[in-house]
């Protein structure tokens, strides 16, 4: 077990260090660069060289990298050439707010399909499969840009039950922050329950026809009993394994929700960047967003060895 | 059309034409024929609603209370030499300082900060005297000194420096009184003391930026100060107990939220989470017009001299742009009935130039008029000669201006062009303008209360060759319309400026760098609680400038109860 961890943490240090050359190599090949949003219409010749030395854009990207690498490592990872502001605080402002979005997303998408996946799973192709089934694969073609302005305008314009934007941080008014945060959540719910009970109820429907589930049967065991600890275990493998990326995938991936509800996470910020071609903050938040999804890959891989013992001895 | 996410920086550049960048005090005369107290002449008109002006309060203000604003768009920050500010930029400035300068609701110049501003007889030289009693809100006194350290920074900034190069010095010469020196007469020098360079901001500011920080804290002689900001959420600022205008504000708190989507601004409108928005969206105001619990303010009405204007630009020195006939074809292909009855909302009306029809500077000209066959046949022309014309039209990646340019390619085509449309970021689009390099593209701009003020875009001095650098876009360069703008800016004669203007529009209409589309639509909606936001006055108890094109001013507002 040990062994394998260690081995998962150094693939992750290689994997971040690759990311952050790519990282820094994709933002450089952007065309354009932060003067013309900095210096305006004043983007005279003159101005622009005076402004590339300042912020030492002038400098081979070699050079750029090593700086910016360096700094990094020391936990600088610079400051936005257009606020001024660091791109830590951006990142510490910005990531409770997209990490609230996504764990209460998450928290609603597994509470809804994995009981769900439970009940239909026990009885496949009947009414309450096949309704749910029908539905779970339109919420899969509804993006949350389009499930967003629909329950604003039912849930929050029409019945008045929710903010139509606005976020207060959870320190500070934890039930506002709840109650604020529940229409982004649900945006972004829908795809994920989809997503969930789709593969589960595929994987528990496989399972339940094995034949330690015949034996568990023939003992008596009651259903509950049975889908609960004899058939949801082996088949959470690919649930896991999904959730993983679905996760990872929503950590800058919220920025439409950001965007519609007015919400100061880190994926608006990234995308604001990547616009105005604020190349430390785009670097800054990639590396970091990207470090972070391969530590989730590494936390759902460690939770795999818990899941199933049979990957730490294979 | 409307344009949610790029509205800062194109509103920006806009802005900058206004005279606060790159402009103004680059030698752009303007309503201050004499001091800074005359009329421009222009005109503005509000709209009725029933019952009263919508935006002026009606009964005894009440002190207290606090208004929520939701914003197009977010500020970068609040220092002035290294900070854009756009039209939302310019509210949250409104709420921490004051400019020198303020422009009232007839379009002259009067002074705000400043006392008193007097030229010399050759205007250039102009001297302010400051209000005395006057401190920020860190306690330190509003001084000449301070002004004159504004300058500087604003000067050395690579951002405000270049509105500056007229300005030879800036001198303190008493307590209260700083002397603008200028490389050459400019009778409308203190226009640009209206904008992003008159804002007056705090020496801390200056030291605090010395030391090292970037992000320096506010501080204003302005009716709020700041108390928070975290960026792509809010700003609060609270009241100024010292404001030294006697009896304001009337609010204990100002907050302003940005918004980028308009129908969630709208859907927060709705809901009670802002009292006031701001729009570009035409339909906005239909939405809102006439719904009993709201007030609707727009630019179509409310706005002094010229309006921002959406068109297409065509590139005068790149081919097939470069030919007259081509310009002419694509003008008369260009149906601006249909375009802005889709995107218009309805409220627009037939432009044939830079002037409105109740604009004092507005005449009729040789803009081509919608004839798809006139077109054809110059198309055929120009084919004969050198084939088919090609076009590639530049847009940024906003939804509406995608669907504009595409009707506008179907019109294109029908007459025999091959257009091909391309989006491209708003950063370099800008970088393209600058450089030459396009040949047609969309953009909005030319808003200003005097015409002198775009000067800098249509002059043969600002007109360069592909590849350099040049702030007159289009690369038009007519001797005819650098004549009349140097009329325009350096007469007194109100009857020589009009009859240059208008010179100047006949011209742009031969011409045809831009083809016009229509008028940029800026809308305010506030909930009927808000009391008085188009309805500012100024020092001297002059009506101020309501409206400026979505900037409305906070300083005296206040929630009914």
């Amino acid at each position: 077990m040990g062994k394998y961890l260690i081995r998962r943490f150094l693939q992750l240090v290689v994997v971040s260090f690759v990311i952050s050359v790519l990282v820094f190599m994709l933002v450089h090949l952007l065309p354009g660069d932060p003067t013309t949003q900095i210096l305006g219409a004043n983007d005279t010749a003159a101005n622009r060289a005076i402004l590339l030395k300042q912020l030492g854009l002038n400098l081979p990207l070699w050079h750029q990298y090593t700086i910016w690498l360096n700094a990094a490592f020391h936990g600088n990872l610079g400051t936005s050439y257009l606020d001024h502001e660091s791109v830590t605080h951006i990142l510490a402002t910005g990531a409770p707010v997209s990490i609230e979005l996504i764990l209460i997303s998450q928290i609603l998408a597994f509470a809804i399909a994995i009981p769900l996946a439970l009940v239909v799973s026990r009885k496949p192709n009947r009414p309450v499969d096949n309704i749910s089934t029908t539905t779970t694969f339109g919420l899969l073609a509804l993006p949350p840009f389009v499930v967003a302005p629909i329950l604003v305008a039912v849930f929050a314009v029409g019945l008045g039950w929710f903010p139509a934007t606005g976020y207060i941080p959870f320190t500070q008014a934890p039930l506002t922050n709840i109650h604020e945060m529940i229409l982004p959540s649900v945006a972004i719910t829908a795809g994920s329950i989809a997503v969930y009970f789709r593969v589960l109820r595929s994987d528990l429907i496989s399972t339940l026809q094995q034949d330690f589930i015949t034996m568990a049967r023939s003992k008596g065991l009651s259903n509950l009993r049975i889908m609960w600890r004899h058939a949801f275990r082996p088949s959470s493998f690919s649930l896991l394994a999904v959730a993983g990326i679905n996760i990872g995938s929503l950590i800058a991936g919220t920025f439409v929700v950001e965007l519609l509800f007015a919400l100061p996470g880190i994926g608006f910020a990234l995308v604001q960047a990547v616009e105005q071609r604020d190349y430390l903050v785009v670097q800054g938040i990639s590396l970091v967003v990207a470090i972070a999804f391969v530590i989730i890959q590494f936390v759902i891989d460690f939770i795999f060895t818990i899941v199933d013992p049979r990957v730490v001895r294979e | 059309m409307s344009d949610e996410h790029g509205i800062s920086r194109r509103t920006f550049i806009a802005r900058g034409a206004a005279a606060g960048g790159a402009v103004v005090l680059a030698g752009a005369a303007g309503t201050a024929l004499s001091a800074c107290s005359s009329s421009s002449g222009g005109s503005s008109t509000s709209t009725t609603a029933a019952g009263g002006k919508p935006g002026v309060g009606t009964g005894t203000p009440v002190q207290g209370g606090s208004l929520t604003v939701g914003l197009l768009s977010e500020i970068d920050g609040f220092y002035p030499p290294q900070n854009h500010w756009d039209t939302s930029g310019y509210i949250y400035a409104q709420c921490l300082y004051d400019p020198l300068v303020a422009i009232a609701a007839d379009g002259s110049i009067q002074p705000y900060l400043a006392e008193t501003c007097t030229p010399n007889s050759t205007f250039d030289s102009w001297t302010l005297t400051l209000r005395p009693n006057v401190k920020f809100n860190d306690g330190s006194d509003l001084t000449s000194t301070v002004v004159v350290n504004n300058f500087a920074t604003l000067k050395a900034s690579l951002l405000t420096g270049q509105a500056l190069t007229q300005v030879v010095s800036c001198t303190s010469t008493g307590p209260l009184s700083v002397v603008y020196k200028l490389q050459a007469p400019n009778p409308g020098f203190v226009a640009g003391l209206a904008t992003q360079v008159g804002y007056v901001f705090g020496q801390a500011m200056i030291d605090q930026y010395k030391a090292g920080n970037q992000n320096p804290t506010p501080v204003g002689t302005g009716p709020f100060i700041y108390q928070s900001w975290v960026p792509n959420n809010h700003f609060t600022a609270t009241k100024n107990p010292n404001y030294w205008r006697a009896g304001l504000p009337y609010l204990d708190q100002i907050t302003l939220r940005p918004i980028p989507d308009t129908i969630q601004r709208e859907s927060t409108l709705r809901t009670g989470g802002v009292d006031m928005i701001g729009s570009t969206d035409p339909d906005t105001i239909h939405r809102f017009a006439g719904e009993s619990g709201y007030e609707v303010i727009d630019s179509l009405n409310n706005t002094i001299g010229e309006v921002s204007m959406a068109f297409i630009m065509l590139n005068t020195v790149v081919a097939p742009t470069n030919d007259l006939r081509i310009r002419q074809a694509l003008a008369k292909a260009t149906n601006q009935t249909q375009i802005q009855k889709i995107f218009g909302g309805g409220f627009t009306q037939t432009v044939n130039g830079i002037f409105l029809s109740n604009s004092p500077y507005y005449s009729t000209t040789d803009f081509p008029t919608h004839d798809p066959a006139g077109a054809k046949k110059l198309v055929t022309e120009y084919k004969a000669e050198h084939g088919t014309p090609t076009i590639q039209l530049l847009t940024i990646p906003d939804p509406r201006l995608a669907q504009v340019v595409q009707i506008i390619q179907q019109m294109w085509s029908q007459v025999g062009f091959d257009v091909t449309i391309s989006q491209i970021e708003q950063a370099n689009l800008i970088n393209d303008f600058i450089a030459g390099k396009f040949q047609a593209a969309t953009s909005y701009q030319f808003g200003a209360v005097n015409p002198d003020l775009n000067y800098v875009w249509w002059s043969t001095t600002t007109a360069g060759p592909v590849g350099s650098i040049a702030l007159n876009f289009a690369r038009n360069s007519d001797p005819v319309i650098e004549q009349n703008m140097l009329t325009g800016r350096h007469t007194t004669d109100q009857a020589a400026r009009v009859k240059a203007y208008q010179s100047v529009n006949q011209q742009l209409a031969k011409d045809l760098p831009y083809i016009w589309l229509q008028q940029y639509i800026f809308s305010e909606v506030a909930s009927s609680r808000v009391q008085n936001w188009a309805n500012p006055k100024l020092p001297n108890g002059m009506s101020g400038y309501a409206f400026d094109e979505g900037i409305f001013s906070p300083t005296q507002i206040w929630m009914s109860k």
